[in-house]
C-alpha cells in the first residue's frame, strides 16, 4: 500500500517511493526516493512529523510530508538487510 | 588573503562537530567576524602547522552548494573566492551519505581537498564500521579518521592538510563503478543494484 | 565537468554501499532521550520544564545572587557614598552628569554616568547576559534547540514562521542584536522580515530583564505575558499582510551530544566579552546624554508634547515621555529610569511594555540596517503602529479590568 508520509502510523516503516515537490530540499537532509523511512512522531494539529532514516533523524512540515510517497508493503527481510 | 595555499577551509553539514574541531586545531585565539554583505558570522583564527601558518576558517554548515538559506550562501562565496584554498571537509562517520554530497561538490569545483571523519568514535560504538582507505582510494584524496571531541587523529590531520590535493570527479566515478569491490564491503541484497539506494 | 544532483546521490549511494557497512541499529540512551523529548506527549512537559528551569536560573542567578547578594549592596553601601564624598562641587553640571543626584542613597535613583550607569552595566546586567549566554551555549551544544523547534513549530506556523524561529526569539532575550543576525535561518525574505520585526517589538533583552527582575519583581509575569500575546497576535496579522511565503519546517534533527567544556567557554568568553565591548560604552553614553537632554530642558519639552497622548491614550504619567527617549539607547536604563517614577502597578506595567515595544535600541537598530533600509523602514513603520495600537488596547484593557 502506498500513502503519502503525513499519513503513516506511529512506529511504522516504508520505502520511499516517491518525492512530489521540494526533491532537492529533501534530498539534502536524506530524504531520498528508495530510502527506508520509520515515524518517530507526529506533532499535533497539523504540526511536521518526525522521521528516521538511517542515522539520520528529520522534521518535515505536514504540507512537504504529504508530497512524499511511502510505500509500506515492505519485506521486513528486506529491512534488515539494508 | 589569497596567496598560495595558506588558508583552510572547514567544510561540511551542520552538526558534524566542525567547529569543536576548529577550536581544537586553532586553540583560543578565534575571532568571530561577519562576511562582508551578510549578516552571517563565521569563525576564523590561525594554525601553525610545520612552521608555516595557515588561516582557518570554520565556514557555516551548508548541506549542499546550491544555497537555500544564507549561510549556505556565505558558504558558496567563501569557497569561489578562494580557490587555491585547502578545504578541509568534515563528514560525520555515523551520517557520511548526507556529507558526501558536499564533499563531492566541493572536489568538484577543483579545490585541493582533506577529508576529516569525524566523530569516528560515535560510529564504533553504533557498530558503524567506515572504510576510510577504501574512502580515499575512491575520492583520491587523503582520509583521517579523527574525534575532535577525545583528540583522536587530529595530530595526523594536521600532516594530511599539508598533503591535499585536488580530485577528478570523472575518475571517482570510475574508481567507484570499478570491479575492484572487496567481497566483504559488497551488499548483498537483491535490491541495492545500481543507484536506487540503500546503505 | 561537473554533475546534475541525481548523478551525485547516485555516486554518493555507490561510494556509501562500499564503504560503510552498518552493524545492527541498536538505540542508545541518547536515542531513547532524542525520541522522548521530541514526542509530544513526553516533549511538551520537558519542554515547559527546561523553560521553567532556564528562566528561574536566570532569575535566582542574576538577580537574587549576583545583583542582590553583592552588587546592590556593594554600590549603595560603598561605591555611592565614596564617589559623593570624593567627587567635588555638588551643585556643578559635572557633578550632575557623572554622579547625579547628591541625595540619593542607591544607585538606581542617583542617575549619575559613573553611579547609576556603572551600577546597571556591571551590577545588573553584565550578570544576566553572562549566565543567560551559558545557559544558551549549554542548549545549543546539547543538540536541545532543534527538538525545541519541533515541539513548537505547530504553533510559530500559524503565525507564518517555523518552529527554528524559536532559535532567534530565544536568543533574543539575551540580546536583540545576534536575534536580528540569527533570522537567517529563516528561508525566506517574509520570514526574516516577520522574525526581525518581532524581536525588536516583543522579546525584551537580557540586559532589560535583569533590570526588570531587580526593579518590579512583581509586574515582570504580566510584562511578558502582554508580550507573548503581543508576539502571537500581531505575528498573525504580519503573515496575514506581509506578501511572501511561509515554508514549512524542514531540519535536521541530530542526537544529543555533551557539550564541550572548552566549546561553551569559548562562547561564553566571546559573547561575554563582545556584550562587554559593545554594551558598556553604550549604557554610560546613554545616560550621559539622558542627563544632557535633561539639563537643556529637552526631556521637559518632550514631555510636555507628548504628555496628551502619554496621559490619554497609554494613561501613563507625562514623566514616562523621558524614560521612553532614553530606550532608544537602552532599554535596561529606561526601565531603571521608571522605577523611580511615581506610578501604579498597572501603569508601571503598560509602560516597561511599551518600553519594550516601541522602538528597537540604537545597537538593534543598526543591524536591523544592515538587513537592508526599506526592511528597516518598513519595520519602523510597523513598530510605531503597533507600539500605539498595543498602548491603546492595554489602556483599555485597563480601563475594563478597572484597574488602569
Amino acid at each position: 500500500m502506498t500513502v503519502s508520509l503525513s499519513c503513516m502510523e506511529y512506529g511504522t516503516q516504508g520505502v520511499i517511493t516517491e518525492i512530489k515537490k521540494y526533491s532537492r530540499e529533501l534530498n539534502a537532509l536524506g530524504i531520498r526516493v528508495g530510502k527506508i523511512v520509520k515515524m518517530v512522531t507526529k506533532q499535533p494539529i497539523k504540526g511536521p512529523v518526525v522521521v528516521m532514516t538511517g542515522e539520520v533523524v528529520v522534521a518535515i512540515g505536514i504540507e512537504m510530508a504529504s508530497c512524499i510517497q511511502v510505500n509500506t508493503d515492505i519485506d521486513p527481510a528486506y529491512i534488515r538487510d539494508k | 588573503m589569497k596567496d598560495e595555499r595558506s588558508m583552510i577551509l572547514l567544510i561540511g553539514n551542520p552538526n558534524v562537530g566542525k567547529s569543536v574541531l576548529f577550536n581544537r586545531l586553532t586553540g583560543g585565539d578565534a575571532v568571530v567576524s561577519n562576511y562582508p554583505g551578510t549578516t552571517v558570522d563565521y569563525t576564523k583564527g590561525t594554525v601553525l602547522l610545520d612552521k608555516k601558518s595557515y588561516t582557518v576558517i570554520d565556514v557555516p554548515g551548508a548541506y549542499s552548494l546550491e544555497a537555500r538559506d544564507k549561510a549556505e550562501e556565505v558558504c558558496v562565496k567563501m569557497l569561489e573566492a578562494n580557490k587555491n584554498a585547502i578545504a578541509v571537509i568534515v563528514l560525520d562517520a555515523t551520517r557520511i551519505e548526507r556529507g558526501l554530497y558536499i564533499a563531492l561538490e566541493t572536489i568538484e569545483r577543483g579545490l585541493s581537498a582533506v577529508v576529516a571523519l569525524n566523530m569516528i568514535d560515535s560510529a564504533r560504538d553504533r557498530e558503524i564500521s567506515v572504510d576510510s582507505s577504501k574512502l580515499q582510494k575512491i575520492l583520491g584524496i587523503p582520509v583521517v579518521e579523527t574525534s575532535a571531541v577525545s583528540g583522536e587523529g587530529l595530530k595526523q590531520l594536521g600532516d594530511m592538510i599539508r598533503k591535499a590535493r585536488p580530485s577528478n570527479i570523472k575518475e571517482i566515478k570510475e574508481r567507484s563503478e570499478g570491479k575492484e569491490i572487496q567481497p566483504e564491503t559488497g551488499s548483498k541484497c537483491p535490491g541495492c543494484c545500481g543507484g536506487c539506494g540503500g546503505v | 565537468m561537473t554533475l546534475t544532483e541525481d548523478e551525485r546521490w547516485a555516486l554518493v549511494d555507490r561510494i556509501s554501499e562500499q564503504v560503510i557497512k552498518s552493524g545492527t541499529y541498536k538505540q542508545s540512551l541518547g536515542d531513547v532521550l532524542g525520541e522522548l523529548t521530541v514526542k509530544p506527549l513526553t516533549g511538551i512537559p520537558v519542554a515547559v520544564g527546561v523553560l521553567y528551569a532556564f528562566w528561574s536560573v536566570f532569575g535566582s542567578f542574576a538577580g537574587t545572587l549576583c545583583t542582590d547578594g553583592f552588587f546592590v549592596k556593594f554600590f549603595d553601601n560603598y561605591f555611592l557614598p565614596w564617589i559623593q564624598s570624593v567627587w567635588p562641587n555638588p551643585d556643578g553640571i559635572l557633578y550632575f552628569l557623572f554622579v547625579g543626584d547628591p541625595n540619593a542613597t542607591n544607585c538606581f535613583e542617583a542617575f549619575g554616568v559613573l553611579t547609576s550607569g556603572l551600577f546597571v552595566a556591571i551590577g545588573v546586567v553584565l550578570p544576566a547576559v553572562f549566565i543567560f549566554y551559558l545557559m544558551m551555549a549549554l542548549l545549543e551544544d546539547s543538540g536541545y534547540l532543534p527538538r525545541l523547534a519541533v515541539l513548537v513549530d505547530t504553533f510559530l506556523h500559524k503565525i507564518g514562521l517555523h518552529g527554528y524561529a524559536i532559535v532567534p526569539t530565544i536568543l533574543g532575550l539575551g540580546c536583540n542584536v545576534p536575534a536580528v543576525t540569527a533570522t537567517r535561518i529563516l528561508e525566506t525574505k517574509k520570514q526574516r522580515f516577520m522574525m526581525m520585526t518581532l524581536i525588536a517589538l516583543f522579546i525584551p533583552c537580557g540586559a532589560q530583564l535583569g533590570v526588570m527582575i531587580e526593579v518590579i519583581p512583581e509586574s515582570i509575569g504580566y510584562v511578558m505575558l502582554f508580550l507573548i500575546i503581543g508576539y502571537f497576535v500581531f505575528g498573525y496579522i504580519l503573515s496575514k499582510i506581509v506578501p511572501g511565503e511561509n515554508p514549512e519546517i524542514l531540519i535536521d534533527v541530530p542526537p544529543y551530544h555533551m557539550p564541550q567544556r572548552d566549546n561553551i567557554l569559548k562562547k561564553l568568553k566571546m559573547r561575554t566579552g563582545g556584550f562587554l565591548l559593545n554594551a558598556v560604552p553604550f549604557v554610560l553614553f546613554g545616560v550621559l546624554l539622558v542627563n544632557l537632554m535633561y539639563l537643556f530642558g529637552f526631556i521637559q519639552w518632550l514631555s510636555d508634547i507628548m504628555a496628551p497622548m502619554f496621559v490619554t491614550w497609554f494613561g501613563l504619567p507625562k514623566e514616562t515621555a523621558g524614560p521612553l527617549v532614553a530606550a532608544f539607547l537602552r532599554k535596561d536604563l529606561a526601565v531603571a529610569q521608571l522605577s523611580v517614577i511615581e506610578m501604579t502597578q498597572y501603569q508601571m506595567i503598560s509602560a516597561v511594555v511599551l518600553i519594550s515595544i516601541y522602538f528597537p535600541c540604537v545597537a538593534t537598530f543598526v543591524v536591523m540596517l544592515k538587513e537592508g533600509w526599506k526592511e528597516l523602514l518598513a519595520a519602523v513603520a510597523v513598530l510605531l503602529s503597533v507600539a500605539f495600537i498595543y498602548g491603546g488596547i492595554i489602556h483599555a484593557v485597563g480601563i475594563i479590568l478597572g484597574v488602569a
